[in-house]
């Protein structure tokens, strides 16, 4: 490791959980399934959820938009194989609970072919028009692929106000076990890089940092070289950062990578500066070079419960459940189906919940795992540690807000900024009581949108 | 494929740290301490640990067998409250009070108010304080170390009265600021004495080196933080210096405060029971100034020679208030809405 590895930049607190990559980080990227049904969510981003354009019956093409809506905040969704629209209908959506999707049968089911991507020899950014590459972005249906979901081209907006002086791209990927964007920043190097140079070009930002944990010395390596390579040394850098969760979060990455605050209630566009995952930096890249939209991503199926783990390239939609069976199905020991990580993934019930453009890994734990974790134990009284407050990245009071919440005094949270907390599960990991503390402010965020009547009881 | 899928809130791993093994690792600490206690005090130590610590767990057991709750025994804080009051009891104390201020300390000062993590006081504080306004003589009868005198391990805990008893450091710089001459000699004899523990004193409050030591490992066990006893320590070591400095012949020199009565056992173990201190470190370093002040006023100012005990009771009752007061801002600054 280089010296300007060692003494990598974070922010305050944090913790660190068991990093579990090694089940997947030297598995390349392999295509996924065929599968014979999709299911497309309607509604797999932050802001207005897409209107059907298609009717059940109608016969789709690989690529066709079958999804969209005028909101400025929104993103359309495509078909990601040629088939027919078997049904409009109710789906499990690992969020939401239930939302609207499009199920598609597919005409010949297949595995899915890794796209080739080939950059241009005479590939200028500067030769694309801001408004351009903005417009390709929001056709393609991109969204922050990291796990919020939030709409690339909303984020990317050329002209914005404030101006935006920053990029940053977050190669952090600092979950456990998930390695998808690890695996794509050694295999599809020069792809990111284009793509960060498009958004780059179209928000107007004037530096851009690439924030890469210090536990991927790899894609450090290979991300300087492709920046040496494409000869942009000067605007474009890599910061080796602290491993150390959650440093990929937005507001702890702006923190550590450059130093500035994103205010409380504020987002990072407020400072001026945009900050993108490096799969949506490929995706910009697949969008804008090859107009190519949104259907397909990089998911890591892994966890200890599964036979054969690995880093697999498949079309959005895809069941978790077809996934699994494709990874050799789950041991008998497993008990716990995560879409995402185990810090901060949703457990899923139901296994015919689809892939979606945000959820990057599928993680099998075993019965002996979660028999470890805090929410299978007793429950004890808070002795008041303060470990939670030690470890809180927004520098919260967590067993104060959790204990209001559970007391029904949703004033109280208030008082104690409920709505700063990012949800990443540092309390809940450390609590010696076992106490679910990110799990209370969750439900008290809940109650508090449901007081303000912008959610349905 | 897969029956039985369990679904919860994330995070779905957890580090491996319960509240029993927070406890153990306080009792580890106050190893050095009991063993101290033991060396100097032979027979009459291991008698009163031992009774204090099976009179809590015993009471423990009986209350939440009254207000029908689950047994709360195994998260081991009824042991570490048990050993705390008795390593902060005089070595000479009759078990059965011993045994009245464990029942005291965890009926009173936890159960009553709904057991572990909902108290105010300190529990042990609590029987401590019973036991010093119900019997007074006793608690300021104090024993030599076994070593200083050589009768002292054939002894009994029935014939404390004929044991012979010396005063504490403390009370001795007592009798030396009202006399106002004594003092300068006395602690230069004895400050090496307060170091190694071969003093008059509580059980496991006379040697600061098996002290110092437990309160490292809990340091480095991150069991607690270094804000609580930096502050008592360090605000004590002012006022005392603050003292020294108005009158050098009144009043004992700073280091020896530091080193003589409960103070320093104090700050390591019972000033830093997460459950009746400040959550923020801000708090924090109020709460262990305050004890640390207080500690001092009534030391140099008061009628008692220690004050240990009566500023941690105190400035428990204003730990809420403290906690009002040090509320944590965001790292994003106040929300503007």
């Amino acid at each position: 490791m280089t010296d300007d590895l060692k003494d990598g930049c974070t922010f305050s607190r944090g913790v660190h959980p068991p990093e579990s990559k090694h089940l997947t980080e030297d598995r390349p990227i392999e295509p996924g399934p065929a599968v014979g049904e999709l299911s497309i969510l309607l509604s797999q981003h932050i802001g207005a959820p897409c209107q059907a354009a298609v009717k059940k019956g109608d016969l789709v093409q690989a690529g066709q938009k079958i999804g969209e809506c005028q909101a400025f905040v929104c993103a359309p969704v495509h078909a990601p194989v040629a088939g027919k629209v078997k049904e409009l209908a109710l789906k499990p959506h690992p969020v939401l609970g239930r939302c609207q999707g499009i199920t598609i049968e597919a005409q010949e089911p297949a595995p899915p072919s890794l796209p080739s991507f080939d950059l241009p020899a005479d590939f200028d950014p500067a030769r694309c028009k801001p408004d351009e590459i903005c417009q390709a972005v929001r056709e393609a249906g991109l969204v922050g692929m990291g796990g919020a979901g939030f709409p690339t081209s909303v984020k990317i907006q050329p002209d914005a106000k404030p101006p935006k002086h920053t990029l940053l791209v977050n190669g952090c990927e600092c979950e456990p076990y998930i390695t998808c964007d690890y695996r794509i920043m050694l295999e599809w190097t020069d792809q990111i890089l284009a793509g960060v140079r498009l958004a780059q070009r179209a928000c107007g930002a004037s530096k851009v940092f690439i924030g890469i944990e210090d536990n991927k010395p790899k894609a450090i390596k290979a991300m300087s070289a492709a920046i040496a390579r494409a000869g942009s040394a000067g605007d474009i850098r890599v910061v080796p950062l602290q491993t150390k969760y959650p440093q990929g979060g937005e507001r702890q990455l702006i923190n550590a990578a450059i130093g500035q605050t994103v205010p409380t209630g504020g987002i990072p566009p407020m400072i001026g500066v945009v900050v993108i995952n490096v799969a949506t930096a490929a995706a910009i890249a697949d969008a804008v070079l090859c107009n190519r939209p949104l259907t397909h991503r990089v998911v890591t199926v892994t966890g200890e419960a599964i036979a054969r783990p690995g880093n697999y390239y498949v079309p959005i939609g895809t069941p978790v459940e077809a996934l699994i069976e494709f990874c050799g199905g789950v041991t008998e020991k497993s008990a716990k189906v995560v879409m995402g990580g185990p810090m901060m993934g949703l457990a899923i019930a139901d296994l015919s919940t689809p892939i979606t453009k945000t959820g990057g890994a599928v993680t099998v734990l075993t019965r002996h795992q979660i028999g470890q974790a805090k929410f299978e134990r007793r429950q004890t009284a808070c002795i008041r540690c303060g470990r939670c407050l030690e470890v809180c990245p927004e520098n919260l009071n967590p067993t104060r807000i959790a204990h209001a919440v559970k007391s029904n005094l949703l004033d109280v949270a208030e008082s104690h900024f409920i709505g700063a907390c990012i949800e990443c599960g540092c309390c809940s990991y450390v609590c010696p009581a076992n106490i679910e503390l990110t799990g209370y402010i969750k439900t008290g965020k809940i109650f508090l949108a449901r007081q303000r009547k912008k959610m349905p009881a | 494929m897969l029956k039985d899928i369990t679904v919860s809130f994330a995070p779905h791993i957890s580090k491996p740290l319960s509240t029993r093994r927070v406890m153990i690792d306080v009792a580890v600490g106050l190893l050095p301490a009991m063993a101290a206690a033991g060396i100097y005090f032979r027979i009459h130590a291991l008698l009163l640990i031992g009774t204090c610590v099976a009179w809590c767990a015993a009471t423990e057991w009986v209350c939440n067998r009254i207000r029908r709750k689950p047994n709360s025994l195994g998260d081991f804080s009824a042991v570490v409250t048990g050993i705390i009051l008795a390593l902060s009891l005089p070595p000479g104390l009759p078990l059965w009070a011993a045994a009245i201020g464990s029942a005291v300390s965890i009926i009173v000062g936890k159960m009553a108010f709904g057991g572990l993590g909902a108290n105010v006081f300190n529990p042990a504080m609590v029987g401590r304080a019973f036991l010093t306004a119900s019997f007074g003589v006793m608690m300021t009868t104090w024993t030599v170390p076994a070593s200083i005198d050589s009768g002292m391990p054939t002894l009994s805990a029935a014939d404390v009265v004929d044991t012979r008893t010396q005063a504490t450091p403390l009370a001795w710089s007592k009798t030396a600021i009202k006399d106002k001459d004594e003092a300068k000699t006395y602690s230069g004899r004895l400050l090496f004495s307060t170091v190694t523990g071969e003093v008059a004193g509580s059980l496991g409050e006379t040697s600061a080196i098996a002290i110092l030591l437990g309160g490292v490992y809990l340091l480095w066990r991150k069991t607690i933080g270094f804000h609580i006893p930096a502050a008592v320590l360090g605000s004590a070591f002012v006022a005392a210096a603050i003292a020294y400095l108005i009158n050098a012949d009144a009043y004992v020199q700073p280091f020896f405060h530091l080193t003589s009565g409960a103070l320093l056992f104090g700050a390591f173990f019972i000033a830093t029971d997460p459950v009746t201190a400040p959550l923020t470190r801000r708090g924090m370093w109020l709460f262990g100034i305050g004890v640390g002040t207080i500690t001092m006023v009534i030391r140099i100012l008061g009628e008692y020679p220690e004050g240990m005990m009566f500023a941690v009771l105190l400035m428990n009752a204003v730990t809420p208030l403290i906690d009002r007061l040090c509320k944590r801002i965001p790292a994003g600054g106040r929300p503007h809405a």
